[in-house]
Protein backbone atom coordinates (compact mmCIF):
# COMPACT_ATOMS: atom_id res chain seq x y z
CA UNK A 1 0.00 0.00 0.00
CA UNK A 2 2.70 2.47 1.05
CA UNK A 3 6.23 1.97 -0.22
CA UNK A 4 9.31 3.94 0.68
CA UNK A 5 12.30 3.11 -1.50
CA UNK A 6 15.71 4.23 -0.28
CA UNK A 7 14.35 7.45 1.17
CA UNK A 8 16.86 9.97 2.56
CA UNK A 9 16.50 13.40 4.07
CA UNK A 10 19.20 15.97 4.77
CA UNK A 11 18.68 19.08 6.83
CA UNK A 12 21.59 21.26 5.83
CA UNK A 13 24.59 19.08 6.60
CA UNK A 14 22.65 16.80 8.92
CA UNK A 15 21.47 13.49 7.56
CA UNK A 16 18.15 12.81 9.30
CA UNK A 17 17.26 9.74 7.29
CA UNK A 18 19.44 7.60 5.08
CA UNK A 19 18.26 5.02 2.60
CA UNK A 20 15.14 3.92 4.44
CA UNK A 21 13.07 1.27 2.69
CA UNK A 22 9.74 0.51 4.26
CA UNK A 23 6.62 -1.26 3.14
CA UNK A 24 3.21 -0.94 4.77
CA UNK A 25 0.73 -3.60 3.67
CA UNK A 26 -2.97 -2.95 3.43
CA UNK A 27 -4.92 -3.81 6.57
CA UNK A 28 -1.98 -4.14 8.95
CA UNK A 29 -0.96 -2.20 12.04
CA UNK A 30 2.69 -1.42 11.61
CA UNK A 31 4.87 -0.05 14.38
CA UNK A 32 7.76 2.34 13.99
CA UNK A 33 10.11 2.57 16.96
CA UNK A 34 13.53 3.95 17.70
CA UNK A 35 15.36 6.14 20.19
CA UNK A 36 14.73 9.89 20.27
CA UNK A 37 16.06 11.65 17.20
CA UNK A 38 16.06 8.48 15.10
CA UNK A 39 14.04 10.22 12.37
CA UNK A 40 10.59 8.75 12.96
CA UNK A 41 8.66 12.01 12.81
CA UNK A 42 10.76 13.15 9.85
CA UNK A 43 9.61 10.01 8.06
CA UNK A 44 5.97 10.96 8.74
CA UNK A 45 6.62 14.44 7.42
CA UNK A 46 8.05 12.96 4.22
CA UNK A 47 5.10 10.62 3.76
CA UNK A 48 2.59 13.43 4.21
CA UNK A 49 4.48 15.82 1.96
CA UNK A 50 5.40 18.44 4.56
CA UNK A 51 8.81 18.49 2.86
CA UNK A 52 10.20 16.40 -0.01
CA UNK A 53 12.88 13.74 0.52
CA UNK A 54 16.46 14.45 -0.55
CA UNK A 55 16.59 11.08 -2.25
CA UNK A 56 14.53 7.97 -2.89
CA UNK A 57 10.88 7.65 -3.75
CA UNK A 58 7.53 7.17 -2.02
CA UNK A 59 4.50 5.54 -3.60
CA UNK A 60 1.03 5.20 -2.14
CA UNK A 61 -1.51 2.85 -3.74
CA UNK A 62 0.62 2.66 -6.85
CA UNK A 63 0.81 6.45 -7.21
CA UNK A 64 4.11 8.25 -6.81
CA UNK A 65 3.78 10.85 -4.04
CA UNK A 66 7.45 11.72 -3.56
CA UNK A 67 7.11 15.39 -4.55
CA UNK A 68 3.39 15.86 -4.08
CA UNK A 69 2.14 18.62 -1.80
CA UNK A 70 0.36 17.85 1.50
CA UNK A 71 -3.14 18.70 0.23
CA UNK A 72 -2.85 16.23 -2.66
CA UNK A 73 -1.47 13.48 -0.46
CA UNK A 74 -4.20 13.90 2.13
CA UNK A 75 -6.75 13.63 -0.66
CA UNK A 76 -5.26 10.30 -1.70
CA UNK A 77 -6.24 8.98 1.72
CA UNK A 78 -3.39 9.53 4.17
CA UNK A 79 -4.20 11.27 7.43
CA UNK A 80 -2.13 11.77 10.54
CA UNK A 81 -1.89 12.92 14.12
CA UNK A 82 0.99 14.79 15.69
CA UNK A 83 3.38 14.22 18.56
CA UNK A 84 2.17 17.41 20.20
CA UNK A 85 -1.50 17.69 19.27
CA UNK A 86 -1.86 20.25 16.48
CA UNK A 87 -5.54 20.99 16.72
CA UNK A 88 -7.15 24.11 15.35
CA UNK A 89 -7.04 25.65 18.79
CA UNK A 90 -9.50 28.48 18.28
CA UNK A 91 -12.10 26.23 16.67
CA UNK A 92 -14.50 24.21 18.79
CA UNK A 93 -14.10 20.48 19.30
CA UNK A 94 -16.93 19.84 16.86
CA UNK A 95 -15.54 22.24 14.25
CA UNK A 96 -12.20 20.47 14.41
CA UNK A 97 -13.82 17.22 13.37
CA UNK A 98 -15.87 19.07 10.75
CA UNK A 99 -12.54 20.22 9.29
CA UNK A 100 -11.78 16.56 8.78
CA UNK A 101 -14.79 16.37 6.46
CA UNK A 102 -13.52 19.33 4.45
CA UNK A 103 -12.15 17.70 1.36
CA UNK A 104 -14.91 15.11 1.31
CA UNK A 105 -17.34 17.92 0.59
CA UNK A 106 -17.71 20.28 -2.34
CA UNK A 107 -19.77 23.43 -1.69
CA UNK A 108 -17.80 26.51 -2.78
CA UNK A 109 -18.04 30.23 -2.02
CA UNK A 110 -21.30 31.09 -3.69
CA UNK A 111 -23.08 27.90 -2.70
CA UNK A 112 -22.11 28.56 0.95
CA UNK A 113 -22.75 32.31 0.94
CA UNK A 114 -26.10 32.00 -0.80
CA UNK A 115 -27.08 28.92 1.24
CA UNK A 116 -27.97 26.97 -1.88
CA UNK A 117 -29.85 23.74 -1.09
CA UNK A 118 -26.79 21.72 -2.08
CA UNK A 119 -24.62 23.51 0.49
CA UNK A 120 -27.25 23.29 3.23
CA UNK A 121 -27.68 19.56 2.67
CA UNK A 122 -23.94 19.05 2.70
CA UNK A 123 -23.51 21.09 5.89
CA UNK A 124 -26.17 18.98 7.57
CA UNK A 125 -24.28 15.83 6.57
CA UNK A 126 -20.98 17.28 7.79
CA UNK A 127 -22.49 18.01 11.18
CA UNK A 128 -24.14 14.63 11.48
CA UNK A 129 -21.11 12.62 10.42
CA UNK A 130 -18.67 14.56 12.58
CA UNK A 131 -20.97 14.03 15.57
CA UNK A 132 -20.66 10.30 14.98
CA UNK A 133 -16.89 10.54 15.21
CA UNK A 134 -17.16 12.60 18.39
CA UNK A 135 -19.47 9.92 19.80
CA UNK A 136 -16.94 7.22 19.04
CA UNK A 137 -14.40 9.06 21.20
CA UNK A 138 -16.82 10.07 23.92
CA UNK A 139 -16.39 13.77 23.20
CA UNK A 140 -19.99 14.57 22.34
CA UNK A 141 -20.80 16.52 25.49
CA UNK A 142 -17.68 18.67 25.01
CA UNK A 143 -18.37 19.44 21.37
CA UNK A 144 -18.85 23.18 21.84
CA UNK A 145 -15.71 23.75 23.86
CA UNK A 146 -12.76 25.47 22.30
CA UNK A 147 -10.31 22.72 21.37
CA UNK A 148 -7.39 24.23 23.31
CA UNK A 149 -9.39 23.93 26.54
CA UNK A 150 -9.44 20.12 26.43
CA UNK A 151 -7.06 18.10 28.62
CA UNK A 152 -4.18 16.48 26.75
CA UNK A 153 -5.70 13.00 26.62
CA UNK A 154 -8.87 14.27 25.01
CA UNK A 155 -6.87 16.43 22.61
CA UNK A 156 -5.26 13.22 21.40
CA UNK A 157 -8.65 11.58 20.98
CA UNK A 158 -9.87 14.62 19.12
CA UNK A 159 -6.88 14.50 16.77
CA UNK A 160 -7.62 10.89 15.92
CA UNK A 161 -11.32 11.73 15.47
CA UNK A 162 -10.41 14.58 13.12
CA UNK A 163 -8.03 12.36 11.16
CA UNK A 164 -10.61 9.58 10.91
CA UNK A 165 -13.26 12.01 9.72
CA UNK A 166 -11.30 12.33 6.47
CA UNK A 167 -12.02 8.62 5.90
CA UNK A 168 -8.35 7.81 5.41
CA UNK A 169 -7.06 4.56 3.95
CA UNK A 170 -3.83 4.96 5.90
CA UNK A 171 -3.64 6.60 9.31
CA UNK A 172 -0.30 7.75 10.73
CA UNK A 173 -0.19 8.13 14.51
CA UNK A 174 2.76 9.91 16.10
CA UNK A 175 3.17 8.73 19.71
CA UNK A 176 -0.53 8.48 20.42
CA UNK A 177 -0.13 7.31 24.01
CA UNK A 178 2.42 9.79 25.30
CA UNK A 179 0.90 11.63 28.22
CA UNK A 180 -1.86 9.07 28.67
CA UNK A 181 -2.18 6.95 31.84
CA UNK A 182 -2.33 3.15 31.80
CA UNK A 183 -6.09 3.00 31.73
CA UNK A 184 -6.32 5.49 28.87
CA UNK A 185 -3.61 3.63 26.98
CA UNK A 186 -5.62 0.44 27.34
CA UNK A 187 -8.69 2.19 25.96
CA UNK A 188 -6.65 3.58 23.13
CA UNK A 189 -5.52 0.11 22.10
CA UNK A 190 -9.14 -1.07 21.83
CA UNK A 191 -9.92 2.01 19.79
CA UNK A 192 -7.08 1.40 17.35
CA UNK A 193 -8.16 -2.21 16.91
CA UNK A 194 -11.66 -0.94 16.18
CA UNK A 195 -10.24 1.47 13.60
CA UNK A 196 -8.31 -1.37 12.02
CA UNK A 197 -11.53 -3.37 12.03
CA UNK A 198 -13.21 -0.90 9.67
CA UNK A 199 -10.41 -1.36 7.16
CA UNK A 200 -8.00 1.45 7.98
CA UNK A 201 -4.29 0.64 7.77
CA UNK A 202 -2.22 2.06 10.62
CA UNK A 203 1.38 3.14 10.96
CA UNK A 204 2.18 3.98 14.58
CA UNK A 205 5.21 5.68 16.13
CA UNK A 206 5.51 4.75 19.79
CA UNK A 207 7.86 4.80 22.72
CA UNK A 208 5.56 2.75 24.90
CA UNK A 209 7.05 -0.69 24.22
CA UNK A 210 4.47 -2.91 25.84
CA UNK A 211 1.74 -1.04 23.99
CA UNK A 212 3.36 -1.35 20.58
CA UNK A 213 4.49 -4.96 21.01
CA UNK A 214 0.93 -5.98 21.89
CA UNK A 215 -0.64 -3.98 19.08
CA UNK A 216 1.43 -4.43 15.95
CA UNK A 217 1.91 -7.38 13.65
CA UNK A 218 5.09 -5.91 12.30
CA UNK A 219 7.59 -3.40 13.62
CA UNK A 220 10.37 -1.42 11.98
CA UNK A 221 13.20 0.05 14.06
CA UNK A 222 15.01 3.25 13.17
CA UNK A 223 18.28 4.40 14.71
CA UNK A 224 20.28 7.45 13.62
CA UNK A 225 18.15 7.75 10.51
CA UNK A 226 18.64 4.19 9.27
CA UNK A 227 16.39 1.18 9.51
CA UNK A 228 18.21 -1.35 11.66
CA UNK A 229 15.56 -4.05 11.97
CA UNK A 230 12.13 -5.07 10.81
CA UNK A 231 9.95 -8.02 11.75
CA UNK A 232 7.40 -9.39 14.17
CA UNK A 233 7.47 -8.11 17.77
CA UNK A 234 9.12 -11.38 18.85
CA UNK A 235 11.90 -11.02 16.29
CA UNK A 236 12.46 -7.39 17.23
CA UNK A 237 12.79 -8.15 20.92
CA UNK A 238 15.66 -10.57 20.36
CA UNK A 239 17.39 -8.64 17.59
CA UNK A 240 20.93 -7.80 18.75
CA UNK A 241 20.97 -4.48 16.82
CA UNK A 242 17.83 -3.32 18.53
CA UNK A 243 19.11 -4.30 21.96
CA UNK A 244 22.32 -2.39 21.26
CA UNK A 245 20.41 0.68 20.09
CA UNK A 246 18.38 0.67 23.24
CA UNK A 247 21.29 -0.25 25.50
CA UNK A 248 20.98 1.35 28.87
CA UNK A 249 17.21 1.49 28.62
CA UNK A 250 16.77 -2.25 28.75
CA UNK A 251 13.81 -2.11 31.11
CA UNK A 252 11.73 -0.33 28.52
CA UNK A 253 12.09 -3.24 26.12
CA UNK A 254 10.09 -5.77 28.10
CA UNK B 1 -24.11 26.57 20.72
CA UNK B 2 -22.99 26.34 17.12
CA UNK B 3 -26.55 26.23 15.79
CA UNK B 4 -27.71 28.75 18.37
CA UNK B 5 -25.02 31.17 17.28
CA UNK B 6 -26.12 30.76 13.71
CA UNK B 7 -29.69 31.46 14.68
CA UNK B 8 -28.66 34.45 16.78
CA UNK B 9 -26.88 35.99 13.82
CA UNK B 10 -29.77 35.35 11.49
CA UNK B 11 -32.26 36.59 14.05
CA UNK B 12 -30.28 39.79 14.50
CA UNK B 13 -30.15 40.22 10.75
CA UNK B 14 -33.87 39.62 10.39
CA UNK B 15 -34.62 42.21 13.08
CA UNK B 16 -32.13 44.86 12.06
CA UNK B 17 -32.71 44.83 8.30
CA UNK B 18 -36.37 45.97 8.41
CA UNK B 19 -35.41 48.39 11.19
CA UNK B 20 -32.81 50.05 9.01
CA UNK B 21 -35.11 50.12 5.99
CA UNK B 22 -37.94 51.71 8.00
CA UNK B 23 -35.72 54.45 9.42
CA UNK B 24 -36.54 57.08 6.76
CA UNK B 25 -40.25 56.54 7.37
CA UNK B 26 -39.85 57.17 11.08
CA UNK B 27 -37.47 60.13 10.97
CA UNK B 28 -38.45 61.53 7.59
CA UNK B 29 -36.03 62.98 5.09
CA UNK B 30 -33.06 64.86 6.36
CA UNK B 31 -29.34 65.27 6.29
CA UNK B 32 -28.87 62.20 8.47
CA UNK B 33 -29.83 60.10 5.40
CA UNK B 34 -26.67 61.30 3.70
CA UNK B 35 -24.63 60.15 6.71
CA UNK B 36 -26.47 56.84 6.72
CA UNK B 37 -25.67 56.31 3.04
CA UNK B 38 -21.98 56.78 3.68
CA UNK B 39 -22.19 54.42 6.63
CA UNK B 40 -23.68 51.86 4.30
CA UNK B 41 -20.97 52.29 1.65
CA UNK B 42 -18.20 52.10 4.21
CA UNK B 43 -19.83 49.13 5.90
CA UNK B 44 -19.58 47.18 2.63
CA UNK B 45 -15.85 47.78 2.54
CA UNK B 46 -15.46 47.00 6.25
CA UNK B 47 -17.43 43.75 6.04
CA UNK B 48 -15.33 42.67 3.06
CA UNK B 49 -12.10 43.49 4.88
CA UNK B 50 -13.37 41.75 8.01
CA UNK B 51 -13.82 38.54 6.01
CA UNK B 52 -10.26 38.75 4.74
CA UNK B 53 -8.49 39.90 7.90
CA UNK B 54 -10.66 38.59 10.71
CA UNK B 55 -11.50 35.22 9.24
CA UNK B 56 -8.78 34.60 6.67
CA UNK B 57 -5.98 36.21 8.66
CA UNK B 58 -4.61 38.08 5.62
CA UNK B 59 -3.97 41.72 6.52
CA UNK B 60 -4.47 43.76 3.38
CA UNK B 61 -4.24 47.53 2.96
CA UNK B 62 -5.54 47.49 -0.59
CA UNK B 63 -9.23 48.00 -0.02
CA UNK B 64 -9.12 51.71 -0.71
CA UNK B 65 -7.47 50.89 -4.03
CA UNK B 66 -10.28 48.53 -4.97
CA UNK B 67 -12.78 51.17 -3.86
CA UNK B 68 -11.04 53.59 -6.23
CA UNK B 69 -10.89 51.03 -9.03
CA UNK B 70 -14.61 50.34 -8.64
CA UNK B 71 -15.37 54.06 -8.66
CA UNK B 72 -13.10 55.02 -11.57
CA UNK B 73 -13.86 51.99 -13.72
CA UNK B 74 -17.59 52.52 -13.46
CA UNK B 75 -17.29 56.28 -14.07
CA UNK B 76 -15.03 55.72 -17.08
CA UNK B 77 -17.28 53.06 -18.61
CA UNK B 78 -20.13 55.51 -18.18
CA UNK B 79 -18.51 58.75 -19.32
CA UNK B 80 -16.13 57.54 -22.02
CA UNK B 81 -18.00 54.56 -23.40
CA UNK B 82 -21.52 55.82 -22.67
CA UNK B 83 -22.66 52.61 -21.08
CA UNK B 84 -25.67 52.75 -18.74
CA UNK B 85 -24.62 53.02 -15.04
CA UNK B 86 -25.93 49.59 -14.06
CA UNK B 87 -23.94 47.88 -16.82
CA UNK B 88 -20.88 49.96 -15.92
CA UNK B 89 -21.16 48.91 -12.29
CA UNK B 90 -21.38 45.24 -13.22
CA UNK B 91 -18.46 45.47 -15.66
CA UNK B 92 -16.35 47.23 -13.02
CA UNK B 93 -16.88 44.35 -10.61
CA UNK B 94 -15.63 41.95 -13.27
CA UNK B 95 -12.58 44.13 -13.79
CA UNK B 96 -11.92 44.38 -10.04
CA UNK B 97 -12.28 40.63 -9.62
CA UNK B 98 -9.80 40.07 -12.43
CA UNK B 99 -7.33 42.53 -10.92
CA UNK B 100 -7.78 41.06 -7.44
CA UNK B 101 -7.05 37.63 -8.90
CA UNK B 102 -3.83 38.88 -10.49
CA UNK B 103 -2.69 40.83 -7.44
CA UNK B 104 -3.72 38.08 -5.04
CA UNK B 105 -1.86 35.49 -7.07
CA UNK B 106 1.33 37.48 -6.59
CA UNK B 107 1.07 38.96 -3.10
CA UNK B 108 -0.71 36.21 -1.17
CA UNK B 109 2.48 34.16 -1.13
CA UNK B 110 3.57 36.68 1.48
CA UNK B 111 2.44 36.63 5.07
CA UNK B 112 1.87 39.07 7.89
CA UNK B 113 3.75 42.35 7.62
CA UNK B 114 5.14 41.51 4.20
CA UNK B 115 1.65 41.03 2.84
CA UNK B 116 0.54 44.30 4.41
CA UNK B 117 3.46 46.14 2.80
CA UNK B 118 2.89 44.53 -0.61
CA UNK B 119 -0.81 45.44 -0.60
CA UNK B 120 0.05 48.93 0.61
CA UNK B 121 2.40 49.32 -2.37
CA UNK B 122 -0.44 48.32 -4.67
CA UNK B 123 -2.60 51.01 -3.10
CA UNK B 124 0.12 53.60 -3.67
CA UNK B 125 0.55 52.50 -7.29
CA UNK B 126 -3.17 52.81 -7.94
CA UNK B 127 -3.21 56.27 -6.36
CA UNK B 128 -0.30 57.42 -8.51
CA UNK B 129 -1.83 55.98 -11.67
CA UNK B 130 -5.12 57.70 -10.95
CA UNK B 131 -3.29 61.01 -10.61
CA UNK B 132 -1.00 60.59 -13.60
CA UNK B 133 -3.25 59.01 -16.22
CA UNK B 134 -5.15 62.26 -16.62
CA UNK B 135 -6.34 61.40 -20.15
CA UNK B 136 -8.40 58.60 -18.63
CA UNK B 137 -9.03 59.58 -15.02
CA UNK B 138 -9.06 63.35 -15.20
CA UNK B 139 -5.96 63.48 -13.02
CA UNK B 140 -6.16 65.75 -9.99
CA UNK B 141 -9.38 67.31 -11.28
CA UNK B 142 -11.08 63.96 -11.11
CA UNK B 143 -14.20 63.03 -13.01
CA UNK B 144 -17.46 64.90 -12.62
CA UNK B 145 -21.02 64.69 -13.93
CA UNK B 146 -21.09 60.95 -13.51
CA UNK B 147 -24.66 59.91 -14.28
CA UNK B 148 -26.80 58.62 -11.43
CA UNK B 149 -28.03 55.06 -11.46
CA UNK B 150 -31.38 54.70 -13.12
CA UNK B 151 -33.54 51.65 -12.64
CA UNK B 152 -36.15 51.40 -15.38
CA UNK B 153 -36.09 55.15 -15.95
CA UNK B 154 -36.30 55.87 -12.22
CA UNK B 155 -33.31 58.03 -11.26
CA UNK B 156 -31.52 57.28 -8.03
CA UNK B 157 -30.44 60.86 -7.55
CA UNK B 158 -31.33 61.80 -3.97
CA UNK B 159 -30.19 60.69 -0.53
CA UNK B 160 -33.63 59.30 0.07
CA UNK B 161 -33.71 57.17 -3.07
CA UNK B 162 -30.09 56.04 -2.79
CA UNK B 163 -30.81 54.90 0.73
CA UNK B 164 -33.12 52.17 -0.59
CA UNK B 165 -30.52 50.97 -3.06
CA UNK B 166 -27.45 50.94 -0.89
CA UNK B 167 -28.83 49.62 2.40
CA UNK B 168 -30.57 46.52 1.03
CA UNK B 169 -27.37 45.71 -0.85
CA UNK B 170 -25.19 46.17 2.23
CA UNK B 171 -27.49 44.00 4.29
CA UNK B 172 -27.48 41.31 1.60
CA UNK B 173 -23.70 41.37 1.41
CA UNK B 174 -23.61 41.10 5.20
CA UNK B 175 -25.97 38.13 5.06
CA UNK B 176 -23.77 36.51 2.41
CA UNK B 177 -20.77 36.98 4.71
CA UNK B 178 -22.61 35.66 7.76
CA UNK B 179 -23.58 32.57 5.78
CA UNK B 180 -20.10 32.18 4.44
CA UNK B 181 -18.30 32.24 7.79
CA UNK B 182 -20.75 29.72 9.19
CA UNK B 183 -20.03 27.08 6.56
CA UNK B 184 -17.26 24.77 5.45
CA UNK B 185 -15.65 27.80 3.79
CA UNK B 186 -15.69 29.82 7.01
CA UNK B 187 -14.12 26.97 8.93
CA UNK B 188 -11.37 26.54 6.38
CA UNK B 189 -10.53 30.26 6.54
CA UNK B 190 -10.29 30.19 10.31
CA UNK B 191 -8.16 27.06 10.04
CA UNK B 192 -5.89 28.77 7.50
CA UNK B 193 -5.63 31.81 9.74
CA UNK B 194 -4.56 29.62 12.61
CA UNK B 195 -2.18 27.24 10.87
CA UNK B 196 -1.78 26.97 7.11
CA UNK B 197 0.38 23.86 7.26
CA UNK B 198 -2.13 21.84 9.22
CA UNK B 199 -4.97 23.10 7.03
CA UNK B 200 -3.08 21.80 4.00
CA UNK B 201 -2.76 18.41 5.62
CA UNK B 202 -6.54 18.32 5.73
CA UNK B 203 -6.79 18.67 2.01
CA UNK B 204 -7.25 22.44 1.84
CA UNK B 205 -5.76 24.05 -1.24
CA UNK B 206 -4.66 27.04 0.84
CA UNK B 207 -3.25 29.12 -2.01
CA UNK B 208 -6.43 28.91 -4.06
CA UNK B 209 -8.69 29.60 -1.07
CA UNK B 210 -6.72 32.69 -0.10
CA UNK B 211 -6.95 34.09 -3.62
CA UNK B 212 -10.68 33.43 -3.81
CA UNK B 213 -11.24 35.12 -0.47
CA UNK B 214 -9.13 38.06 -1.59
CA UNK B 215 -11.24 38.41 -4.75
CA UNK B 216 -14.56 38.30 -2.87
CA UNK B 217 -13.29 40.73 -0.25
CA UNK B 218 -11.90 43.16 -2.84
CA UNK B 219 -15.11 43.09 -4.86
CA UNK B 220 -17.03 44.18 -1.74
CA UNK B 221 -14.86 47.31 -1.71
CA UNK B 222 -15.20 47.74 -5.44
CA UNK B 223 -19.02 47.56 -5.35
CA UNK B 224 -19.02 50.29 -2.71
CA UNK B 225 -16.67 52.36 -4.89
CA UNK B 226 -18.89 52.06 -7.96
CA UNK B 227 -22.01 53.00 -6.03
CA UNK B 228 -20.16 55.94 -4.50
CA UNK B 229 -19.21 57.26 -7.94
CA UNK B 230 -22.79 57.23 -9.20
CA UNK B 231 -24.17 58.59 -5.94
CA UNK B 232 -21.79 61.50 -5.39
CA UNK B 233 -21.38 61.94 -9.18
CA UNK B 234 -17.88 63.28 -8.65
CA UNK B 235 -14.67 61.40 -7.91
CA UNK B 236 -11.08 62.50 -7.45
CA UNK B 237 -7.83 60.88 -6.31
CA UNK B 238 -8.94 61.56 -2.71
CA UNK B 239 -11.76 59.03 -3.23
CA UNK B 240 -9.57 55.99 -2.74
CA UNK B 241 -6.59 57.38 -0.94
CA UNK B 242 -4.49 55.44 1.55
CA UNK B 243 -6.15 57.37 4.37
CA UNK B 244 -9.38 55.63 3.48
CA UNK B 245 -7.69 52.23 3.76
CA UNK B 246 -6.45 53.17 7.21
CA UNK B 247 -9.88 54.48 8.22
CA UNK B 248 -11.38 51.10 7.39
CA UNK B 249 -8.74 49.27 9.41
CA UNK B 250 -9.53 51.70 12.23
CA UNK B 251 -13.17 50.66 11.92
CA UNK B 252 -12.22 47.02 12.44
CA UNK B 253 -9.90 47.89 15.29
CA UNK B 254 -12.86 49.59 16.89
CA UNK B 255 -15.58 47.05 16.14
CA UNK B 256 -13.55 43.86 16.31
CA UNK B 257 -11.53 42.14 13.66
CA UNK B 258 -13.27 38.81 13.97
CA UNK B 259 -16.84 40.00 14.13
CA UNK B 260 -18.87 40.91 11.05
CA UNK B 261 -21.41 42.79 13.17
CA UNK B 262 -18.48 44.57 14.78
CA UNK B 263 -17.56 45.95 11.36
CA UNK B 264 -21.07 47.40 11.04
CA UNK B 265 -21.03 48.87 14.54
CA UNK B 266 -17.51 50.19 14.03
CA UNK B 267 -18.47 52.03 10.84
CA UNK B 268 -21.59 53.51 12.40
CA UNK B 269 -19.85 54.71 15.56
CA UNK B 270 -16.85 56.19 13.80
CA UNK B 271 -18.92 57.93 11.16
CA UNK B 272 -21.10 59.59 13.77
CA UNK B 273 -18.03 60.54 15.78
CA UNK B 274 -16.62 62.12 12.62
CA UNK B 275 -19.79 64.07 12.00
CA UNK B 276 -20.14 65.45 15.49
CA UNK B 277 -16.52 65.93 16.49
CA UNK B 278 -15.80 68.41 13.72
CA UNK B 279 -14.15 70.69 16.26
CA UNK B 280 -11.26 68.27 16.21
CA UNK B 281 -11.14 68.09 12.42
CA UNK B 282 -7.56 69.28 12.24
CA UNK B 283 -6.36 66.81 14.81
CA UNK B 284 -8.57 63.95 13.66
CA UNK B 285 -5.77 61.96 12.03
CA UNK B 286 -3.53 62.38 15.03
CA UNK B 287 -6.26 61.33 17.44
CA UNK B 288 -7.16 58.34 15.26
CA UNK B 289 -3.55 57.29 14.99
CA UNK B 290 -3.03 57.45 18.72
CA UNK B 291 -6.30 55.65 19.40
CA UNK B 292 -5.39 52.92 16.91
CA UNK B 293 -2.06 52.28 18.63
CA UNK B 294 -3.66 52.17 22.07
CA UNK B 295 -6.48 49.88 20.96
CA UNK B 296 -4.15 47.43 19.22
CA UNK B 297 -1.90 47.33 22.27
CA UNK B 298 -4.68 46.83 24.80
CA UNK B 299 -7.27 44.94 22.76
CA UNK B 300 -5.66 43.16 19.81
CA UNK B 301 -9.05 41.70 18.83
CA UNK B 302 -10.67 45.11 18.62
CA UNK B 303 -12.10 47.56 21.12
CA UNK B 304 -15.66 46.23 21.38
CA UNK B 305 -14.63 42.57 21.60
CA UNK B 306 -11.92 43.51 24.06
CA UNK B 307 -14.32 45.46 26.25
CA UNK B 308 -16.79 42.58 26.15
CA UNK B 309 -14.13 40.10 27.29
CA UNK B 310 -12.94 42.56 29.91
CA UNK B 311 -16.51 42.95 31.17
CA UNK B 312 -16.94 39.19 31.30
CA UNK B 313 -13.78 38.83 33.33
CA UNK B 314 -14.86 41.47 35.84
CA UNK B 315 -18.26 39.82 36.10
CA UNK B 316 -16.62 36.44 36.76
CA UNK B 317 -14.27 38.03 39.28
CA UNK B 318 -17.16 39.53 41.20
CA UNK B 319 -19.18 36.32 41.00
CA UNK B 320 -16.22 34.34 42.33
CA UNK B 321 -15.77 36.82 45.14
CA UNK B 322 -19.42 36.53 46.13
CA UNK B 323 -19.20 32.75 46.14
CA UNK B 324 -16.13 32.83 48.35
CA UNK B 325 -17.79 35.34 50.62
CA UNK B 326 -20.92 33.20 50.86
CA UNK B 327 -18.98 30.02 51.64
CA UNK B 328 -16.92 31.84 54.27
Amino acid sequence: MLQLNGVSKDFGGLRALSDVTLNVREGQIKGLIGPNGAGKTTLFNLITGVFPPSGGSITFLGEETTHQNPEKISRLGISRTFQQPHLFKSLTVWENVMMGRHYRTRAEFFACGLRLPKATREEKDIRKQSLEYLNLFGLTDKKDRVASKLPLGEQRYLEVARALATEPKLLLLDEPTSGLNDHETEQFRDLLLKIKGVGVTLLVIEHHMRFIMGLCEEIAVLNFGAKIAEGSPQEIQVSPEVITAYLGTEESID
Amino acid sequence: MESLLKDKNKLAWLLITPGVLLLPFVFGKGFYLNTMNFISLHAMVAVGLCLLVGYGGQLSISHSAFFAIGAYASAIFCLRYHLPPLISILLSQGLSALLAWGIGWVVLRLKGHYLAIATLSFTIIVEVLVKEMAWLTGGLQGLSSIPSISIGGFMIDSDYRFYFVVWPLTMLLLLFSLNLVDSRMGRIFRAIKENEDIARQFGADVKVYKIKLFIVSSVYASIAGSLYAHFVTFISPVTGSIMFAIDIIMVLAFGGFTLLWGAMIGVASLTFLNEYLTIFADFKRAIYGLALVIIILLFPNGLLLGLRDFGNRIFLFIAEGRKKHASA
